[in-house]
């Protein structure tokens, strides 16, 4: 098969098999490259953590201060654990996380309760799409995990989303949440996710909040606001993608799981969890705009085609450097602003709506099974000339259009191929 | 948007593109059924597909190489409305998919032929699939007439199959070569876009279907 596919970079196959890109040689100590989950496969070992082999002086220094925070988190300040959560490394292990990750968004002793029963919930309107989704996340769990204990956690799954959206019944499940659950049930346990998920589904903050609305269309606009924040960082990069047509769907399962649905290193997502629980609720963008800027080089040696451009970008390999990638994020979130983006947000998405009029159109075409036989260029043309101008002589006319569409090709000369 | 087009070495083939979107509800099995087709095998770990994913393979008719993209939808409602919408241009062919031991899935064909008609989709070729044939007991499973009553109705040919059995690989093989065939067979029909310096040379067609400009791609 000569197929892009065959690339190791880019295959399906990586997705699935975790371990067909080769690892890199970097020292196990480095941050930005720990281990594939696929590797830790000794079946005794429940957890993903991975033991370094040495050290970094830096890490085992940060060990201390959280340890000597955690022995008396009451009198911690928040920002304090956002300080830990956001520098290099995050917050280091699950032991931690288990532990900081309530305390980031505010989540207090009294509202960890016990969870009810699958079987009374059992009767809700979304309980087949959830146990569908869940059903499938096989790959998400800890490799070697026995059975029981397997099934076991995906009922906890299961309870736990189901119990959000009763909760706040206007909240609606899209696919995907179960990713951002089941990190969220794996780090902290079934009674601190459940208030954990809550606080991020709820409220006008509420990262997640604006995929659960009836539509999709929060997000989409939400994400439109990558190409702008690459557009001031890399002009050239933006038209690239720009031309490609390729859009940001590649980019909707980062954006919606935080990463849990698209990256195979259990401790990338994590650290990466670490950082967006305390982050603003757009930040996530920022750093898929920092992952695409990252991945420039490929972008322009890639075809300026949507296909091929979704396919390289929606596979993301192994060996980003997350590290590197958080702070290019939170540069690019410091040098514009949400809302100094806004404008150029909305141009873009005027001429997306522009653009779906005249495929709205096209489609009614279509649909009336008419031969549209198009008409010649110039007189396509002509039809944007101001009225007076259409009865000018034809010689005039079709210079006059010559001329423009000569100006035309040259600023969109993609229209014409 | 096709570059390679007009970047093509003169009497160097570029290879065509067939763009076929698979359709149906939640868990049908339709990312199980690309990956089969396009790596040959079960997908034992199959995910949530979220959005729209995509998968390719290259397969060879009267010894021309044609590229068969796969444009694999999420089945959840809320992905559809806005967001699938856009991969709806430009595609060639269509297929849909319901699972045999849910009977539910198969009556949401009609919601899928809708949405395949409003865009314009309904003189593409397409294909009616009912996955999961391994499943369940004869008593349980859709009755093949049943289908075929449906299938007939719409004009289109129905496949009974399995994405889990290897030995259903060639059935679900013929389900795209179908497709592509059908493409095939049609292409000379279409607008053969020539790389030009001045734009797209136009050439004048009894029965096209589409508007030209937009079937380049089939052709680049
Ligand atoms: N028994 C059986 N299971 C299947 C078959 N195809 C898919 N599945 C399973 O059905 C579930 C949904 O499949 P998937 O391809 O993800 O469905 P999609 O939502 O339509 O993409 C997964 O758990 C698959 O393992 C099949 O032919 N036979
Ligand atoms: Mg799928």
């Amino acid at each position: 098969m000569d197929s892009y596919d065959s690339d190791p970079d880019s295959g399906d196959k990586c997705n699935l098999n975790g371990d067909c890109s080769p690892l890199p040689d970097k020292l196990p100590n480095d941050l930005n490259h720990t281990k594939n989950i696929d590797d830790i496969a000794t079946p005794s070992e429940l957890n993903f953590d991975q033991e370094f082999a040495f050290e970094d002086p830096e890490i085992t220094e940060k060990k201390k201060e959280i340890e000597a925070c955690l022995e008396n988190p009451d009198v911690i300040n928040v920002d304090q654990w956002e300080t830990f959560a956001k520098t290099k490394a995050g917050l280091i292990s699950d032991e931690y996380r288990r532990k900081i990750w309530p305390l980031l968004v505010g989540v207090t002793q009294d509202e960890l309760t016990e969870p009810p029963s699958l079987d009374e919930l059992s009767t809700h309107p979304e309980y087949n799409q959830v146990v569908l989704d869940v059903n499938r996340s096989l790959k998400r769990f800890p490799p070697g995990i026995p059975y029981e204990q397997r099934v076991a956690l995906q009922d906890q799954l299961t309870v736990l989303i189901l119990r959000v959206i009763i909760k706040h019944p206007h909240l609606k499940y899209y696919q995907g949440y179960h990713d951002v659950a089941i990190t969220l049930l794996l780090v902290c346990g079934d009674r601190a996710s459940f208030p954990l998920l809550c606080r991020l589904s709820y409220g006008p903050k509420a990262p997640l909040a604006p995929f659960m609305q009836l539509t999709m269309q929060p997000t989409q606009h939400l994400l439109n606001y990558m190409l702008p924040v690459i557009r001031r960082a890399d002009d050239r990069l933006a038209e690239c993608l720009d031309k490609s047509g390729v859009g940001t769907m590649f980019a909707l399962p980062w954006y919606l799981t935080w990463f849990g649905h698209s990256l195979n290193r259990y401790s990338d997502v994590v650290r990466l969890y670490d950082y967006f629980l305390c982050a603003p609720p757009l930040f996530p963008v920022y750093v898929t705009a920092a992952i695409v800027l990252h991945r420039a080089p490929q972008v322009f040696s890639c075809d300026a085609d949507m296909a091929m451009m979704h396919c390289l970008l929606s596979r993301l390999p192994d060996d980003l450097p997350f590290e590197d990638i958080l702070v290019v994020a939170q540069k690019l979130y410091e040098k514009n602003d949400p809302t100094d983006l806004e404008s150029e947000v909305a141009a873009l998405e005027r001429r997306e709506e522009e653009q779906r009029k005249v495929e709205d159109e096209r489609m009614r075409r279509r649909r009336a099974g008419r031969v549209v036989p198009s008409p010649s260029l110039p007189y396509r043309l002509a039809r944007y000339l101001p009225a007076p101008l259409r009865r000018t002589p034809r010689r005039t006319l079709l210079a006059l259009t010559a001329a423009i569409l000569a100006v035309y090709v040259y600023y969109k000369p993609e229209l014409f191929r | 948007m096709s570059t390679s087009a007009n970047e093509s070495v003169p009497g160097l083939k570029q290879k065509k593109v067939f763009k076929i979107i698979v359709l149906g509800d939640s868990g049908v099995g339709k990312t199980c059924l690309t990956f089969r087709f396009c790596e040959g095998q079960f997908l034992d770990k199959s995910e949530a597909t979220i959005g729209v994913d995509f998968r390719e393979r290259t397969i060879k008719i009267r010894n021309e190489d044609i590229k068969l993209q796969l444009w694999d939808t999420a089945g959840q409602e809320r992905f559809r409305k806005s967001m699938v919408q856009h991969y709806y241009r430009n595609v060639h062919a269509v297929v849909i998919v319901y699972d045999i031991t849910k009977p539910e899935t198969f009556h949401s064909i009609a919601s899928w032929m809708q949405e395949i008609e409003s865009h314009g989709l309904m003189g593409a070729p397409r294909v009616l699939v009912g996955n999961k044939c391994d499943c369940g007991t004869p008593e349980s499973r859709l009755a093949t007439t049943y289908a075929q009553r449906l299938a007939d109705k719409y004009g289109m040919p129905l496949f009974e199959t399995s994405a889990l059995l290897d030995s259903e690989c060639d059935n679900v093989e013929s389900i795209f070569m179908t497709l592509a065939h059908k493409l095939y067979s049609k292409q000379p029909l279409r607008v053969i876009s020539v790389e030009g310096e001045l734009g797209p040379r136009r050439v004048t067609l009894s029965r096209q279907k589409r508007p030209l400009r937009n079937d380049t791609c089939l052709c680049s």
